[in-house]
């Protein structure tokens, strides 16, 4: 079975579907403002018509791209392609100015290959024996299970656990809109048959993940627009050389095991897991001055672990069907349009598909690699597009992915919707990744809920039954209790800041 | 920040209100028979925004006890919240546009419009950039309803 998945990986179709995955992917990573999140949103609609393995893997190969395009942009422009790119940038960029741009990128793209396949290995190593144990699980244990994500990914994801509470009953309240499971009957429909199968996850996505960061970005140019880019030469001594390879390899590790260890928690991002790395990268070096100012260490410190949050962060996803951040949710939200549920019940259903999407993974780390190594040049005229032309082009790429879709007008005007809300949140700071993650898992709690009352008939005592569900409703209270008293003592700590 | 939190933290609260008054009782459906009603859920997350839209204001307005701020500031600059607001204006009219011509139609020119609106004025670009992504969104579409997709 493992042969013919790997086999399936490796059709045509397969490698077109991940190489233009990961082409597209380090186009959009290598311009700044535009993140994985945005990518994915943006292509979910042109997945419509692939076969579900070519759909994810092109998904999971463009959100590999993202991670090492945003390098680039990084390194050679001093403004991170995404948030998780930015300590790539305190020594990039000085690297690249001292006249050593190649040598920069080529750094930072073998510490993002070889992050981003050693974490897949671990993946495929520690999902499948955690979706054969959770495979065991209930619907008590799933639902405290899906309790537990949530409030932890409140906490951790904006920092403020209360907005991220208040972000996530939102997308609950919004995850509930559709026709009843049990009854059939209309819920919050409002009377529009269009809402019937509930609010429509692609103009959920796009509007508050792309259209509104959109916004943001032009509201930006108010006030930053020139940008000038390290140009990219050929120059004799400008290459990554056998002494730099043995210098960032030991960081190498140590920053793939930071990352993953930092993906497979929800709620942590990739920005936690680079900044992270790079910090402990620093500490244990011996020229800890050296960080900052062009240190080969510092690079591969922080696009070792960034790459490899992402295999990590699908840890959860395939064991246990928790999406742990914004990018895990989009490709629940993308199996789901291909009728496939996925979580445990993936390996049980259709192993040959979960194989294949690792072997797909594998070889989008291959091609990350060729593409990084032999389309440097393209990647680096590429940063010189403007920020003010992106913007238009993108804003009519989400118009266009939503009337492909057939959602017409109404469909727009729900995009509008979520835009608002989507600039709204990252105003404000409400965690928009708890707000998109709840609505994406609140059919699935709901139904693990749902079961779970009319198996124990009302009786809690049925729980006593139940050791793992008891385990996991004490870790909700204790994470919210932790995480509460951190929020306030957060405050309580700025409040008293000298200056302040 | 204590300001920003205390005013969005009323909106919070409002919605989570307007919610389980009005929005739950009235259109999440009431079936007795269920073992589980069906407004449970969305309820439990009303309330949950409840909850959480309290903590926010109330810590907000301690902050700004503290800080000695009031919930209101003149220090609004209106040529910034213009130049925020316009390009959802933008976007709005562009639904409105695309309400009667097709997308393929209208989109090079509201790609134009937004460049010009943004700065940009060199016409090589103004036309590449409206043009191209139309070319590529019509060949998507031609593509996608040969195979049957669309």
């Amino acid at each position: 079975m493992i042969g013919a998945s790997i086999q399936e990986a490796l059709t045509l179709n397969a490698l077109i579907g991940i190489g233009g995955g990961v082409f597209m992917g380090y186009v959009i990573g290598v311009i700044p403002g535009l993140s994985r999140s945005v990518a994915i949103a943006i292509a979910i609609p042109l997945t419509f018509y692939m076969s579900p393995l070519i759909a994810i893997s092109f998904l999971i190969g463009l959100s590999k791209g993202t991670a090492a395009g945003s390098a680039v942009s990084a390194i050679l422009l001093n403004a991170p392609g995404e948030a998780s790119s930015a300590a790539t940038a305190l020594d990039g960029y000085p690297l690249a100015k001292s006249g050593k741009p190649k040598t920069a990128l080529q750094v930072g793209l073998v510490a993002s290959v070889a992050g981003d396949i050693m974490a897949t290995i671990i993946l495929i190593f520690v999902a499948i024996p955690f979706a054969r144990v959770a495979l065991m699980f209930g619907p008590y244990e799933m639902a405290a299970i899906l309790a537990f994500a949530l409030v932890f990914i409140a906490g951790l994801s904006g920092g403020n656990i209360f907005k991220g509470l208040a972000a996530g009953g939102l997308g609950i309240i919004l995850g509930t809109i559709g026709l009843d499971p049990q009854t059939g009957l209309p819920r919050l429909t409002f009377g529009y048959t269009q809402l019937m199968d509930g609010m429509p996850l692609i103009a959920v996505a796009i509007g508050t993940l792309a259209l509104s960061e959109m916004f943001i970005q032009s509201e930006k140019l108010r006030y930053e627009r020139e940008t000038m880019a390290v140009k990219l030469e050929h120059r004799a001594d400008d290459h990554i050389t056998v002494p730099i390879m043995r210098r960032i390899m030991p960081t190498i590790l140590r920053g793939t095991g930071i990352g993953t260890f930092v993906g497979a928690l929800p709620g942590l991002g990739p920005s936690v897991g680079s900044w992270m790395s790079y910090g402990v990268a620093q500490k244990v070096s011996r020229t800890p001055e050296k960080f900052g100012k062009g240190e080969p260490q510092g690079i591969a410190a922080s696009e070792s672990a960034d790459n490899a949050v992402i295999p990590a962060a699908l840890i959860p996803l395939f064991g246990l069907g928790i999406p742990g951040n914004v990018s895990a949710a989009l490709l629940v939200g993308a199996f789901a349009i291909h009728g496939i549920t996925v979580g445990p019940l993936l390996l049980r259903d259709e192993p040959e598909l979960l194989y294949s999407i690792f072997a797909g993974m594998i070889v989008a780390s291959i091609f990350m690699l060729i593409l990084g190594w032999f389309g440097l040049m393209i990647f680096a005229q590429i940063t010189r597009v403007p920020p003010h032309v992106v913007i238009p082009i993108v804003i009519f790429f989400c118009l266009g992915g939503i009337l492909l879709q057939g959602y017409g007008t109404f469909g727009l005007v729900i995009l509008m919707g979520f835009a608002l809300l989507g600039y709204l949140m990252k105003k404000y700071d409400y965690s928009f990744v708890t707000f998109l993650v709840a609505f994406i898992i609140t059919p699935m709690l709901e139904l693990n809920l749902r079961q779970s009352i009319i198996l124990s008939r009302g009786e809690w005592s049925i729980l006593l039954d139940r050791p793992i569900a008891v385990f996991f409703i004490l870790c909700t209270l204790a994470a919210l209790v932790i995480l509460a008293q951190r929020t306030l003592q957060g405050s309580r700590q700025i409040e008293t800041a000298p200056g302040e | 920040m204590q300001r920003q939190s205390f005013w969005s933290g009323l909106i919070v609260i409002a919605f989570a209100l307007l919610a389980l008054n009005w929005l739950i009782p009235e259109y999440a459906g009431v079936n007795p028979q269920a073992q589980m009603p069906p407004e449970l859920v969305p309820n439990l997350a009303a309330w949950l925004m409840l909850i959480s839209g309290i903590i926010i204001v109330l810590r907000g307005i301690v902050g700004m006890v503290r800080a000695g701020q009031l919930p209101l500031t003149r220090e609004i600059n209106p040529r910034a919240v213009a130049w925020a607001a316009w390009p959802f204006a933008y976007v709005g009219v562009a639904i409105i546009v695309l309400d009667s011509f097709k997308l393929t139609h209208a989109g090079g020119p509201l790609i134009l419009g937004m460049l010009l609106l943004l700065g940009e004025r060199r016409w090589y670009v103004l036309l590449g950039c409206s043009v191209v992504p139309v070319i590529l969104l019509y060949g998507l579409s031609v593509h996608l309803m040969r195979v049957g997709v669309i």
